[in-house]
């Protein structure tokens, strides 16, 4: 009688008890235990979602200090209108599938602190390429999805930016170019090597788009995030 | 891979594999738990594509109908396993 309910094991008494049907609750009581619980989980699992998108929360790993400190010199930042894009404003999309994977893919993150991939600045700078490569893909294929949460061609003033600005912004829409293609390393510094790294990233992807036109946007992004430091200065 | 292992858990978590679930738990036939699911799975899929077929992911749809498909067969065999109706 080794099934006999005194012989279970704990695991085979839940099991028991989770698949006997209940005979103490009505089906009400049991619909709204199980609503009200749901809201509970679901609640909780939201607020934790969005503790994990705190800047306190993705700096207080050891190895996000140095882009910490690049990030703490741009615009993004520091700028005269008080607004601020955080960590998560230009990594995590907002949509929830898109967020939800982006989530279960940062689990690399934790693996990487663990066991110190970047844990000095040398191992730093020899990954900092992969790193950027890996965003910028991301960022290419999605359209510049995150940057597109707070900026859109579409509510631009062409006449209130820099001539300058104006001119690419509106080549960047005849041309169907990505926020990418030209702000590369706006929020941290770009590694050697990263205009021909963006280049492949490019042909990876598309391999159709026109190689000279991403060449010369690509050049752009040393002179871009140099004039918008010097305007937040 | 973490690409794929990112897909699936956040099919998992979303409609296919919540709705999935749900509707299979509704019927005790498990091929239509598993169409049901695989359903929601199309419909999400077009839903995030912003309508256009144009913009649908292959690899992304493949993974979400796979994953509504499952979830609407373990919706059924619950029903099956956990109900006297």
């Amino acid at each position: 009688m080794a099934d006999s309910p005194e012989k279970r094991g704990w695991i085979g008494r839940l099991w028991n008890w989770i698949w006997t049907p209940a005979v103490a609750f009505s089906s009400g009581f049991l619909i709204l235990a199980g609503f009200l619980a749901g809201i509970l989980f679901w609640g909780g699992f939201h607020w934790t979602l969005e503790l994990t998108n705190t800047e306190e929360f993705c700096v207080s790993c050891h190895t996000m200090e140095t882009n910490l400190g690049e990030y703490r010199e741009t615009i993004h930042y520091n700028n005269h209108s008080g607004v601020r894009a955080i960590c998560s404003d230009c990594h995590v999309p907002h949509e929830w599938n898109h967020k939800i994977k982006a989530k279960i893919m940062a689990v690399k993150d934790v693996y990487h602190e663990l066991v110190g991939t970047i844990s000095t600045p040398e191992k730093y700078e020899e990954h900092r390429l992969s790193m950027a490569t890996a965003v910028w893909k991301k960022m290419k294929a999605s359209d510049s999805r995150e940057c597109r949460n707070c900026h859109n061609f579409d509510y631009m003033d062409f006449t209130l930016q820099e001539a300058r600005a104006a001119s690419e912004h509106q080549r960047a829409i005849d041309e169907n170019m990505t926020c990418i293609d030209c702000h590369q390393g706006i929020a941290h510094s770009l590694p050697p090597g990263h205009q021909e790294r963006y280049q492949e990233v490019i042909e990876t992807l598309a391999g159709k788009t026109p190689s000279q036109l991403q060449h010369h946007a690509a050049t752009d992004g040393d002179d871009i995030k140099s004039f918008l430091t010097s305007r937040a200065d | 891979m973490l690409e794929f292992l990112g897909t699936v858990g956040a099919n998992i978590i979303s409609l296919p594999g919540i709705l999935g679930l749900a509707l299979g738990m509704m019927t005790r036939r498990v091929w239509l738990g598993a169409l049901m699911g695989g359903i929601v799975a199309l419909l999400q899929t077009v839903i995030f594509a912003h309508g256009s077929f144009a913009e649908v992911n292959t690899f992304e749809l493949l993974i979400a109908v796979v994953i509504g498909l499952c979830a609407g067969s373990l919706g059924s065999a619950i029903r099956i396993k956990g109900a006297t109706v």
